[in-house]
């Protein structure tokens, strides 16, 4: 069969060509990052020492502090140094000032002021010349917060320990019933996370491996190589060759993304994501992205191919592409809204809708494991598109290819498909 | 012998314009066949059909003895007009490939395409991809992908078209050598002095339709008998409108007229000296050049 050449050429080629390799490898290393560095960057704590300048009115809060303030840097000395400024009265102003002063020549960095009032309700204040640290901020207040309270406490005659053990709050634990009876530890914010990873990706790889057709079918028509294939080989092996050869070059990026992500997932990821909540991504769902993303590039590939086919640059190509894109972007846009209620009549329908299915049953995969007839009827729904779209784009690319100069009215195109009946 | 290629009555029409019109010819077996015209005179669509890449709306093409639906593509080369070749593709991926769906198995595809980059000195190049290649040498790649499987009918539309005359020669000479071995050859072109040296029959159409066919002899002849070829020094439009002179083409250095039928061309050359100095005078057949312009000029239809 004449289409295993076309097949092993568009395999080949694609797999070969230098953006392959890029996006094969950036594309997860990028992701991760997306993920990774926002954590990075809040555990990164500050690698500078900061002197501090307590101006104290109390006469004692400041000292405390300073002995509770104990934070050290990652070679082990203190974070903080620092000095308490005594201030009685009236003249707490003076020395507030001074110090504020002192920063100016950077002298210190920053200044803690902590007034009488502060056993009521009064403010301490928090000064400094460098770029707003909410760390050190969240610290300090913090560390002044539990000075206070234990003060406060001890006044009334109570046991700082036993109030805070009396008063901790109750954590309730999202749990999941599954179709199959069990019960899953759930947290909406990691839950998220996969469901719109898995999602961008989804997208991104139907997308440019859509446009990749696309794109190698203008270039086979704009340099007539279209004439001597035709001339060797029918229009049906022709499209069925790019769209399994194309198709397997896509399968191979999933195949290295998943072989990374499971990599991460079953390493270093779980420890940074362990933060945010359990992350659950069961082996089933790597199945269903890969069923997903055959499915939807098929549907997505023979649009892209009458695309291809009717455009003479790929300029055209280009402007009727993001047109076709929009089907994809709509299950997007959803998703934050979908999650909410991934079982609503909303939700099932649109997940039915063919073009819609990769992505949101997919995400109802993730979230809630939908009936399995429902992922069935998706798929079964899927394939009837397929089959159609495939045959119509077969005999409108058979007539459209050999077309040039104007771009063809939707009449025109019916007219093309009877033609070629 | 049947012919390599029978057309009969064909016609393909773009909206109102029919850009074939009723074309009715025979290609030989073992022929060199120069399909000649002005530009826009018909002969890609005509090509084009008989690679199935159109249809005709009107006729019946047989190609190798068997109705053109039938046959099997792969027995014909074809070489179109516009080049098309992966231009990211490696040289002998290429080559392979296409090779591999005219029907060769893929190590013969390799190997005769390695063996025809040696003998095209593109051997060194085999492993890069085509688009670091001069316009020349891409020419000699698609053409040695339109040989490849040794097709029985070469279809080659302007094969020479930006080859500098060595790397003509080296495919001329393949031209001639599948000639002797027996297979048909179509050649579309405009460079006339090539179809006087290779091809043996012609095929002249313009606006769609067979002006002239036949063998390039037999065409000479019915031209031949009545044509001068003279050089001169002088100004010599005053021949143009001799009682004599049927018609007359300026070519240049030299003009050729076609005389009127039982004129003496003596009678000529007495009127052309009384005026001119004549350097050369020479009864001549016309060349494939000089019927080309007359028949194309003369077809006011």
């Amino acid at each position: 069969m004449k289409a295993m050449h076309v097949i092993r050429r568009e395999y080949v080629e694609n797999v070969r060509r230098k953006s392959f390799i890029v996006t094969t490898f950036v594309v997860p290393i990028m992701l991760s990052l997306f993920i990774m560095l926002p954590m990075m960057i809040a555990m990164m704590s500050p690698q500078r020492v900061s002197r501090v300048a307590v101006v104290d009115q109390t006469g004692n809060i400041g000292a405390d502090f300073v002995a509770a303030l104990t934070d050290t840097l990652k070679n082990g000395r203190p974070q903080y140094v620092a000095t308490i400024v005594p201030a009685s009265g009236e003249g707490y102003e003076a020395a507030r000032k001074a110090q504020i002063d002192a920063v100016q020549r950077g002298e210190t960095d920053i200044v803690l002021a902590i007034p009488q009032g502060i056993m009521a309700d009064e403010k301490a204040a928090y000064i400094t010349r460098e770029q707003r640290n909410y760390n050190v901020l969240d610290r300090f207040e913090k560390v002044l917060s539990d000075v206070v309270l234990k003060k406060r406490l001890a006044a009334e005659g109570l046991d700082y320990e036993r109030v805070k053990n009396l008063t901790a709050g109750v954590k309730v634990e999202m749990n999941q019933l599954t179709a199959e009876g069990h019960v899953e530890k759930k947290s909406f914010l990691s839950e998220y996370g996969v469901v719109v990873i898995f999602a961008l990706l989804l997208n991104t790889a139907i997308l440019s491996w859509g446009a990749t057709i696309a794109k190698s079918i203008v270039e086979e028509k704009g340099s007539r190589i279209i004439e001597v294939l035709l001339s060797s080989l029918t229009a049906r092996d022709l499209i069925l060759g790019k769209l399994v050869g194309v198709g397997m070059a896509g399968l191979t990026q999933l195949a290295i993304w998943t072989l990374v992500g499971l990599t991460l997932t079953g390493g270093a990821l779980p420890v940074v994501l362990a933060q945010i909540g359990p992350l659950h991504v069961p082996p089933i769902v790597f199945l269903y992205f890969v069923i997903f993303f055959v499915l939807g590039f098929m549907l997505f590939a023979s649009l892209f191919m009458i695309i291809g086919a009717m455009s003479s640059t790929e300029q055209d190509a280009q402007q009727m592409q993001a047109i076709a894109t929009l089907p994809m972007i709509i299950p997007l846009m959803s998703l934050m809204l979908f999650m909410q209620n991934p079982n609503s009549g909303v939700a099932v329908g649109m997940s039915l809708f063919p073009p819609f299915t990769p992505i949101l049953m997919l995400a109802r995969i993730i979230l809630l494991t939908p009936p399995l007839w429902q992922i069935l009827l998706g798929i079964g729904l899927m394939l009837a598109t397929i089959y159609f779209a495939v045959t119509f784009s077969a005999r409108v690319f058979r007539v459209g290819i050999l077309m040039h100069g104007k771009r063809p009215s939707l009449r025109e195109l019916i007219h093309w498909y009877r033609m070629a009946g | 012998m049947q012919p390599a290629v029978e057309i009969q009555d064909i016609v393909k029409r773009y909206g109102d314009t029919a850009a074939v019109d009723h074309v009715s010819l025979n290609v030989p077996a073992g022929t060199i066949y120069g399909f000649l015209g002005p530009n826009g005179a018909g002969k890609t669509s005509t090509i084009r059909m008989l690679m199935r890449i159109l249809l005709p709306d009107e006729g019946r093409i047989r190609v190798l003895g068997e109705d053109l639906g039938k046959v099997n593509l792969e027995r014909i080369g074809y070489l179109p007009e516009e080049r098309g070749l992966y231009k990211k593709m490696r040289l002998l991926d290429q080559l392979t490939f296409f090779g591999e769906i005219r029907g060769l198995s893929r190590r013969e595809a390799r190997n005769r395409s390695g063996a025809w980059l040696e003998r095209m000195s593109l051997a060194d190049r085999a492993m890069r991809p085509v688009e670091d290649l001069s316009k020349g040498m891409q020419q000699k790649v698609q053409f040695i992908a339109t040989i490849l499987n040794e097709p029985e009918l070469l279809i080659l539309d302007e094969p020479f078209s930006g080859l500098d005359p060595v790397n003509s020669n080296v495919l001329k000479d393949v031209i001639l050598e599948y000639h002797r071995r027996g297979h048909t050859i179509i050649f579309s072109t405009h460079q006339m002095d090539t179809v006087e040296k290779l091809c043996d029959h012609i095929c002249l159409i313009n606006k769609g339709r067979v002006l002239l066919e036949g063998t390039l002899s037999s065409v000479k002849q019915r031209y031949g008998k009545n044509g001068v070829s003279l050089r001169f020094e002088g100004d010599g439009t005053f021949l143009h409108s001799l009682p004599e002179v049927a018609s007359f083409q300026d070519n240049g250095n030299e003009v050729f007229l076609r005389l009127k039928d039982g004129v003496d061309p003596g009678r000529v050359l007495d009127a052309a000296r009384a005026r001119l100095s004549v350097l050369r005078f020479e009864l001549a057949e016309p060349s494939v050049h000089d019927i080309f312009i007359e028949q194309v000029s003369g077809d006011v239809r």
